[in-house]
């Protein structure tokens, strides 16, 4: 009986990757507060909660949505209360408002394209100029390797999205490699420290894998991570953005619905001028 | 139980950080003699793009040859350039500075006794420098090092150097009579490709007598630049082992922090015994060394952060001296400023104190900063409680001794957790309301000095010390004859200097990198095989 239950609520665990990720965003929320000392806002966790399922709630209410989608709601509410930082509360409540609005705002084809946590702290650090991110909060230590790592990787195993952290870590681990070790000589341990740095890596694993704001084909999915990743380089080595990914994937989500409906987009521009490329397009886009 | 009221009676102690200053570049000496660098003071302005850094430097070893190298982005102008007076850096030493605070007891039987003081203590800075004769540079050729500019500053001569390969910049350096260290040579190739110039610096001697002054001052640039960054990697070339560092900035929103290092808050607000206030100084640095040890040896430590915007009337609670004035903040290059309104100035300032211990293997890249909005009031402050003054005959103070032996039993835990001290030795001091008299505490003998009075009407004088190494001095084992310097370093142990580096976290014996690289090529294998079938 008792092995029953316990299998049957395995098995219900295991239907849903996202079930591991709340589990283990969960469980760096807490490495956060408890060992490395972090200091939030007190009223930042249960407000960004309570804000962003409350959102979501009445999203469900007005497009009839499936209850289920509540669990997104809350992976958003983890991943702001891991990013996002700020000492007033109503920017708080914000960021999380616009974090799950924006799902159901900016729809193409009844998908939402912009990662919502991700777009939520952008745009309110940008309207308010009153929140900010902390990419030293985690420090740099083989340790996030390892534990951001493998839980990182199990979940993108499942959710079927290991190239994007790949292609991510290529294009930016990649462009630093060229441009610290290769150019400018600077010794190995500077990139390691660059590359074991907590905020990376869950950045890598857990923001830039959110499944339904990637492009869908496979291809499509590793172009684009590959150019957030330059992106992010090309704005922390030559404009010293700090926190450059979070700011390469916000400018970078409008060419997902591009890369989405290429076909489409191009099957619409083929009366314009472009179409002399076309030949060559066509068979990029050929279906596998 | 009756409630105690808490009686404030404010006793501050700046901490007796003791230190001994440094510039953030490294030193190249013109002779063979060996140079330290231990703790530096720099003061950061960052005002949009404009920053202006003020460095503020205590010379070790043979002090007739200083000079030093400090990569910035840009060409400097004259104008950019400029000498301070040292004192800024004391006055925000003692005005930042971790501080205890003083309360007495009220009497158990009297809830309305109430008395009040206020003492101010800090200790100064020690500062103990020399200049270094000039010299003439003549040929360059070859080098690939172009002098593009060349200024007589106070009493410094500066150069700016463009260079295009680092061999020919350390050979430059070295033909013109300093010496660098050797692993200097490879840590200038980063900042030569990264575009940065090379600001050089001696003493121009007779500027030096003629101005009369016979310490070295601060020298602050100013420039416009998108890095807000430290570069600390050069100064780990002949640093010995770890190197501290208190960063002091001024910026118009908010707190200063580190992106690419973890920044964690000191300690604050804990009830310590009442013992720790003669021993303040050595309380706080064993207490830095322990958390430290605790936290890893890779983290950036914010000592002080503060609202010091015009309209801001608490400029400090409590404060452990007078807070900057117009004129210091003004000299300190904060330009945004307008005099006027109550304080002497009308605008938005922000004051960050981070306090930082790096080497060369924990700290791999440079410093780079972030301004966030966060105007969040810190400081480290740490709390005594004096026993009710008089005895009086009433009931509650029977039940009152019984739980001041607990608070203080607390208080011990307390210490011990914070500092890692030996409380046993500490054993009587729950039970003794009065004349106790407690041991010192472990570190004292390494030359701990102690709490002096600051008075910020008297220009800080160094303290006469041999700059040059007495033979005499020097304990009688091989090594110390093998490097002497080491020795007199030894000798010398500032409370601040980590003589055992503790191992961080992520630098422990167990490899985690490559566990977890073995760990996630498995992993992907496994997921690989198990696709296929």
């Amino acid at each position: 009986m008792l092995k029953e239950t316990t299998s049957h609520a395995l098995n219900r665990f295991n239907s849903d990757p996202r079930h591991y990720q709340l589990l283990f965003l969960l469980l760096f929320l807490i490495t956060g507060l408890f060992w490395l000392d972090w200091h939030l806002q007190p009223l930042q966790i249960p407000f960004t909660f309570l804000t962003a399922i409350l959102t979501q709630w009445l999203a469900i209410r007005a497009f009839k949505i499936p209850l289920n989608s509540l669990k997104s709601a809350i992976i958003t509410s983890f991943s702001l209360c891991l990013l996002f930082r700020s000492d007033s509360l109503h920017v708080i409540v914000l960021a999380a408002f616009l974090s799950i609005a924006f799902k159901f705002v900016f729809r193409i084809q009844n998908r939402h394209f912009i990662n919502p946590a991700n777009a939520g702290i952008c745009c309110t650090i940008l309207l308010t100029g009153d929140g900010w991110i902390s990419p030293g909060q985690w420090g740099s230590g083989q340790i996030w390797l390892l534990l951001i790592g493998i839980l990182g990787w199990i979940i993108v195993s499942k959710a079927a999205r290991i190239g994007l952290a790949a292609g991510f870590l290529a294009g930016y681990i990649g462009g630093l490699f060229v441009r610290m070790i290769l150019w400018q000589d600077w010794p190995l341990d500077a990139l390691t420290h660059v590359f074991t740095s907590g905020s990376l890596l869950l950045f890598s694993f857990f923001m830039i894998t959110d499944p339904a704001s990637t492009p869908i084909r496979k291809e499509m999915r590793i172009l684009w991570s590959i150019l957030v990743g330059l992106l992010a380089f090309y704005l922390q080595a030559f404009h010293w953005v700090n926190g450059a990914p979070i700011w390469a994937l916000f400018m970078l989500s409008p060419l997902i619905p591009i890369m989405n409906n290429g076909k489409e987009i191009l099957h619409r521009l083929k009366g314009i001028s472009l179409c002399t490329f076309l030949p060559l397009t066509n068979r990029f886009q050929k279906q596998p | 139980m009756k409630k105690n009221i808490l009686v404030c009676l404010l006793l501050l102690v700046a901490a007796a950080t003791n230190q001994t200053l440094a510039f953030c570049g490294f030193y190249v000496a013109r002779a063979e003699a060996q140079l330290f660098n231990k703790t530096s003071q720099v003061i950061l302005v960052r005002n949009g793009e404009n920053t202006t850094v003020t460095m503020s430097s205590d010379f070790k070893g043979n002090v007739s040859e200083f000079a030093m190298v400090i990569p910035v982005p840009v060409v400097l102008k004259r104008n950019d350039i400029k000498v301070v007076d040292r004192r800024i850096f004391d006055l925000l030493d003692a005005y930042s500075g971790p501080r205890l605070v003083e309360y007495t007891d009220a009497s158990p039987c009297q809830r309305d006794y109430y008395e009040e003081m206020a003492v101010v203590k800090t200790t100064k800075a020690r500062s103990n420098r020399e200049a270094a004769p000039t010299t003439e540079d003549s040929e360059r050729d070859n080098y690939k090092v172009a002098v593009v500019a060349r200024y007589t500053v106070g009493e410094y001569d500066i150069q700016i150097l463009n260079a295009l390969q680092s061999d020919g910049l350390a050979r430059w350096l070295n033909d013109h009579g300093y010496k660098v260290p050797e692993r200097a040579a490879e840590m200038l190739e980063p900042y030569i490709k990264g575009n940065m110039k090379f600001f050089v610096v001696k003493v121009n001697l007779e500027e030096q007598k003629s101005s009369g002054a016979n310490l070295l001052r601060p020298i602050q640039i100013t420039f416009t630049s998108q890095k807000f960054m430290l570069p600390i990697r050069l100064g780990m070339a002949n640093g010995e082992g770890m190197q501290d560092m208190i960063i002091y900035t001024f910026t118009q929103r908010g707190r200063v922090e580190p992106v690419n290092y973890r920044s964690l808050r000191m300690p604050t607000d804990r009830n310590v015994p009442e013992f720790v206030k003669d021993n303040f100084g050595t309380f706080y640095t064993s207490l830095y060394k322990q958390n430290l040890r605790k936290e890893g040896n890779d983290n950036i430590f914010l000592e002080y952060a503060w609202d010091l915007s015009g309209q801001n009337q608490m400029k400090c609670d409590p404060c452990a001296s007078e807070p900057p004035l117009y004129s210091e903040i003004r000299e300190a290059g904060v330009d945004w400023l307008q005099t006027g309104g109550r304080n002497g100035y009308i605008g938005s300032l922000f004051f960050t104190r981070m306090h930082v211990s790096y080497d060369r293997s924990n700290f791999p890249q440079d410093l780079i900063f972030q301004e966030t909005p966060d105007r969040t009031n810190f400081q480290c402050r740490y709390v005594l409680n004096h026993p009710a003054p008089y005895y009086e005959d009433c009931d509650a103070w029977k039940s009152y001794q019984e739980e001041k032996v607990i608070r203080r039993k607390k208080e011990l835990l307390e210490l011990a957790a914070l500092t890692g001290w030996d409380v046993t030795r500490y054993s009587e001091y729950p039970y003794m309301f009065k004349g106790y008299e407690a041991p010192r505490p472990p570190d004292d003998r390494k030359g701990h000095v102690e709490p002096k009075q600051f008075d910020p009407q008297q220009p800080a004088i160094p303290e006469k010390k041999p700059a040059v190494p007495q033979p005499s001095r020097l304990p009688e084992d091989p090594v110390a004859q093998l490097n002497p310097a080491q020795s007199i370093f030894e000798i010398e142990q500032d409370d601040f200097l980590i003589e055992n580096p503790v191992q961080n976290r992520g630098d422990n014996s167990i490899p985690w990198g490559w566990v977890g690289v073995v760990a996630i090529t498995g992993l992907a294998v496994y997921t690989a095989g198990r696709t296929k079938s």
